[in-house]
């Protein structure tokens, strides 16, 4: 293995992540390469550094005002879905009495009347296809799932 | 005495918003701070660190325990991240994004990091690398990642992971050796 293979393994002997086989081997190589272990020593520097590197923690002042904007979304999605369910209900009970206005008008010609039955069973089909869709994506989404610790 | 963990998540599955945030209290510093190395400022990462809050908040029923609820958060966190960067990319084109965050000032480390002159650099140089080193960094040195778990998270193999987080380290190095 040339120099460059081992070259990533810097990293993840840092880290403590090699396999006993490529610790062995890398180690082995380690003793007669001066440029890894120069590099090694640097990355370990850098990674010290890193862990070394503090966020500031809020004041009590800015987390209550940090958690009161996640409230005020909080309520305000609860509003936003309370809002689209009324609105769900009129429009489906508004479309619902306009259909069956159209369906049972003796006047209204049989053409417009199959138009409409296949305008409802068309948006019918369309959501029924894009929920089971979503369901579907929903169970294979990697990123919401749970990674062990 | 402080209340645990588990008990906060409990009763946040239960409904309880007070719960939930003394959860949020307790890691807002960390979201904020984890989110500004992918977003690259202050007031991005706190509008994103408190969406992902939300929306933790909404699949809460559906958090089992197997991982720490920070690791489930910020891998939420994580993909609000990534979307906005998305759309900025879309929006400003590569070069646009990186002149904006220059122009803003927005990532100045005072308002973000400790105030020693270390810190200070190392976030000055995290800023300046492209966002691909930076996610991996955010996940190793920020989530404190396995390579398993990151190779899961990014569906590619822990080989892959090992050499993307050496060429980031490396990336790193230099940008703080060019300062």
């Amino acid at each position: 293995m040339s120099c460059e293979e081992f070259e990533p393994m810097i990293t993840g002997f840092l880290d403590g992540e090699l396999t006993a086989e490529q610790r062995q081997r890398f180690q082995a190589h380690l003793e007669g390469c001066p440029s890894c272990k120069a590099q090694l020593a640097e990355l370990r520097e850098l990674k010290e550094s890193l862990a070394m590197m503090k966020f500031k923690e809020p004041t009590d002042a800015e987390l209550e005002r940090y958690w009161s904007g996640i409230y005020n979304r909080l309520e305000r999605g609860l509003g936003w879905i309370l809002l689209s369910i009324g609105a769900i209900i009129v429009l489906c009970y508004g479309a619902f009495r306009l259909i069956e206005g159209v369906i049972k008008d003796p006047n209204v010609a049989l053409v417009l009347k199959i138009g409409v039955v296949a305008l409802v069973f068309g948006v019918v089909i369309l959501f029924v296809s894009l929920l089971r869709e979503r369901l579907a994506v929903r169970g294979v989404d990697r990123y919401s799932k749970e990674i062990e610790r | 005495m402080e209340e645990s963990e588990e008990s906060l998540i409990r009763r946040c599955q239960a409904g309880n918003t007070d719960a939930f945030g003394s959860l949020v209290k307790m890691y807002a510093g960390r979201a904020i701070g984890a989110a500004a190395v992918l977003l690259g400022g202050h007031d991005d990462a706190m509008d994103a660190s408190q969406d992902a809050f939300v929306r933790a908040w909404r699949g809460m029923r559906g958090f089992r325990g197997t991982a720490s609820f920070y690791t489930w958060y910020s891998s939420i966190l994580r993909n609000v991240c990534l979307s906005r960067l998305r759309r900025r990319k879309e929006q400003q084109g590569e070069e646009g994004m990186a002149e904006r965050l220059a122009a803003s000032g927005d990532g100045d480390p005072s308002v973000l990091v400790e105030r020693d002159e270390q810190s200070k650099r190392l976030w000055a140089a995290i800023l300046r690398l492209p966002v691909h080193h930076r996610e991996i960094i955010f996940m190793s040195h920020f989530q404190q990642m396995s390579y398993k778990q990151m190779a899961e998270l990014l569906d590619v193999p822990i080989g892959t992971v090992m050499s993307r987080l050496h060429n980031a380290r490396k990336a790193l190095r230099k940008a703080l050796a060019e300062d």
